[in-house]
């Protein structure tokens, strides 16, 4: 069994190699494209016009489509990047990474001056998130890196391949509404065991704004360095030296992944400022919570679930959301993108795919509710935001990816 | 041009300017009452004299656009105590108003989300510590600013702090349990007016779908007199009725003025709502009672009424 089963959308060398060869994707998907973008206009207007709070709401999706375009591009998927750092030493997808995590925190740092001007109250900085800090996370971590070393991906990047048609990332939401369900009916004794006595740490509380920037920026700065001394970038291909159409370089060519970080950086600064911090599992989180306490599956309540910071999971009556409109904008533009640089490339799932999906995504969405959110909620808005969460939940993240990827080698159930 | 249109002309000018000069009577008009509109307050926006606090519920709305100018007052942390169940202390009042720049000669306007709720609260903590008149609520509140398109802003405003000395609290405007209690037995004249929702005060349910607050028995206090909150609010705009239709409202569930009244709700906060229309926009005595149902609800050997005969959530 392999995953690396998305014609190269897992495999950033094999990625770059087609990219050498992009250029001529067919007519067909290009009409296509355009119609897909057509329906993302047409939605965006009608939100606009017709939703309750319109302005919210209709943001959301725009922001969305600005995600999923620019993981799209960038194929910013933590999972790959890692895997392409312990296959090939390859350091750019991880310094993609870095670049967003600094971004962010700079942008962040420059929001929380004008929000709460004096941050060494017993106050928090509104809606960000800085969750408890303790054994609980760090197992969350371990779970959702074992989940995305198994599925493939983690909750973000299975919503941008779904719309590059993998076959695997149906499955792993699917598995992560089981996930989360299974999440929800361990949380109160996690909470009462541990979570509850967790410190909430935020670093600026203890060093300042000043202090808390430098210090993050120091040790970004730092990891960058040895990312680029330890690690052997790969040989420039044929196409990163052709001359550069700019169409090409921007609708069929893969975008560098500090590009995509510059881009995903800016794109949470924004979300912060105007909506809510970036997440993608608080509408799947809610929705299958409605599902569980629909068909009574739930503890009458989740002690302090909803008190804390994070992807929240509290039940909406609303049909649209805020964060389900933010998803589906990822997966409509992530399709469109796709489908301009010829990188749709729908499979039939077999067995293993399912399979993989099923287990892995269960993990990831256990994970996220322990851990109060994803790659995306908890370890880039989290860091973002001067949360020591977000750093405890990224080792357990790196750890639990390495040990069950190794794990999953050597038994020969995982490529 | 014709005769006819040069009438018209005149005509139009004529109603413009007197539509002109009722505008400006209603801004007048607001700025002595307690209520100011959405209007006056945004031409008195850069007035030295005026300061604007926002008390919303929900965290982050007043940092993602509030109205330019405006300081942000934290209901659950500013404006109460956090341990013992109590509204903010004198010395944390005193220091909270300084630090806002507010004293006797400033004209506050207080606004927030969810119907002014909030801000209703903090009008009534002003109240107690000796701000009355000064002290205003913006009509609409933040729904109406927003309805309106009026401008927002997300930056900070720096304000000289003042040397304001907190008042001695005024007990008229709270009620205690004793109080309370004297209602119902008889002891006091005044009427308990419960504006929570009808099934809230007939026992059907306990507390409004969402809240976890919760007490024990469902129903309401005896003698009590239902009006909902949001009875008093034209629903469209969250702005509150004229006066003469407050005035019917209450009137026909025998509030009249005549008798001090208390307000009580489930933890006083819509009632302050309501306390705000009959003590400020109607002038009458009023009292509120910030334990309310969550407090009443809940004492051991008290009397309720329960039309609905819900004993503890079962039947």
């Amino acid at each position: 069994m392999s995953i690396s089963d998305d014609g190269g959308a897992l495999d950033y060398e094999q990625a770059r190699r087609q990219a050498g060869a992009a250029g001529h994707s067919p007519p067909l998907c290009l009409v296509l494209s355009a119609c897909v973008v057509a329906a993302i206009a047409l939605a965006i207007y009608l939100v606009g016009r017709h939703a309750e709070p319109a302005t919210q709401l209709q943001l959301s999706l725009i922001l969305g489509v600005a995600f999923g375009f620019v993981l799209q591009r960038s194929r910013f998927c933590f999972f790959c990047i890692w895997k392409d750092w312990l296959d090939r030493r390859d350091p750019q997808g991880l310094l993609g990474i870095v670049a967003a995590l600094a971004v962010g925190l700079v942008g962040y740092t420059l929001i929380y001056g004008a929000w709460l001007p004096d941050p060494s109250g017993t106050r928090l900085p509104p809606t960000a998130h800085i969750g408890p800090v303790g054994p609980a996370l760090l197992l969350a971590g371990l779970a959702f890196g074992a989940g995305m070393a198994i599925s493939g991906s983690c909750i973000s990047a299975h919503l941008y391949r779904l719309g590059e048609g993998s076959p695997t990332s149906p499955f792993a939401l699917i598995g992560a509404v089981g996930g989360f369900i299974l999440g929800f009916l361990s949380w109160n004794p996690l909470y009462l065991g541990t979570i509850s006595e967790s410190p909430v740490l935020w670093l600026p509380r203890q060093l300042g704004y000043g202090g808390a920037l430098l210090a993050g920026l120091f040790v970004l700065g730092g990891l960058a360095w040895w990312l680029l001394r330890a690690g052997r970038p790969a040989p420039a291909t044929a196409a990163q030296h052709a001359a550069t159409d700019p169409l090409a370089a921007i609708f069929l060519r893969r975008w560098p992944a500090w590009l995509g970080g510059l881009f995903v950086g800016l794109i949470g600064i924004a979300a912060y400022l105007r909506l809510s911090p970036l997440g993608v599992t608080a509408e799947i989180g809610s929705r299958s919570r409605q599902l569980a306490a629909h068909f009574e599956l739930l503890p009458s309540r989740l002690e302090g679930l909803d008190s804390f910071r994070g992807c929240a999971t509290a039940i909406r009556d609303a049909l649209l959301t805020p964060n389900g409109l933010f998803i589906a904008g990822i997966v409509a533009s992530a399709f469109a993108a796709a489908l301009a640089a010829g990188e749709f490339k729908p499979k039939r799932p077999d067995g293993g795919h399912v399979l993989r999906g099923l287990i892995g995504g269960a993990l990831l969405g256990w994970g996220t509710v322990i851990g109060l959110g994803c790659t995306v909620g908890t370890l880039l808005s989290g860091i973002s935001a001067g949360a020591v969460s977000g750093w405890v939940f990224g080792i357990g993240l790196l750890v639990g990816t390495t040990l069950t990827l190794k794990l999953g080698r050597r038994l020969r159930l995982l490529a | 041009m014709s005769v006819i249109s040069l009438l018209r002309r005149g005509a139009l000018a004529l109603a413009a300017g007197l539509a002109a000069g009722l505008l400006a009577s209603t801004a007048a008009f607001a700025q002595s009452g307690p209520l100011v509109t959405t209007e006056w307050l945004e031409k008195n926006l850069s007035d030295p004299k005026v300061r604007i606090v926002e008390v919303s519920v929900e965290p982050g709305v007043y940092e993602r656009g509030h109205i330019p100018g405006a300081q942000n007052v934290v209901w659950h942390t500013d404006l109460v105590e956090t341990v013992s169940r109590d509204i903010a202390s004198p010395e944390k009042f005193q220091a909270l108003a300084r630090k806002l720049g507010v004293d006797k000669d400033t004209t506050v306007v207080l606004y927030g989300d969810s119907n002014n709720w909030f801000a209703a609260w903090g009008a009534w903590v002003f109240d107690i510590y000796g701000l009355r008149d000064n002290v205003k609520l913006l009509d609409g509140g933040r729904k109406k600013w927003e309805l309106e398109k009026r401008p927002v802003a997300t930056n900070p405003v720096a304000v000289k702090a003042s040397a304001f000395t907190v008042a001695e609290p005024n007990r008229k405007l709270r009620a205690r349990l004793t109080d309370v209690v004297a209602t119902v037995e008889k002891k006091s004249d005044a009427r308990i007016l419960d504006i929570r929702s009808p099934d809230e005060f007939s026992g059907k349910i306990i507390a409004p779908a969402g809240f976890q607050e919760l007490a024990l028995r469902a129903g309401h206090i005896p003698g009590s007199v239902n009006v909902a909150w949001a009875r008093a609010v034209n629903q469209a705009d969250g702005t509150i009725k004229p006066v003469e239709e407050l005035k019917k409202l209450y009137a026909e569930a025998g509030i009249d003025g005549s008798k001090p009244v208390i307000t009580t709700c489930r933890i006083g906060e819509r009632s302050s709502h309501t306390w705000f229309i009959l003590s400020r926009v109607l002038g009458y005595q009023v009292a509120n009672y910030d334990g309310s149902w969550t407090e009443y609800g809940n004492v051991v050997g008290l009397p309720i009424s329960n039309p609905a005969g819900t004993v503890w959530t079962g039947k």
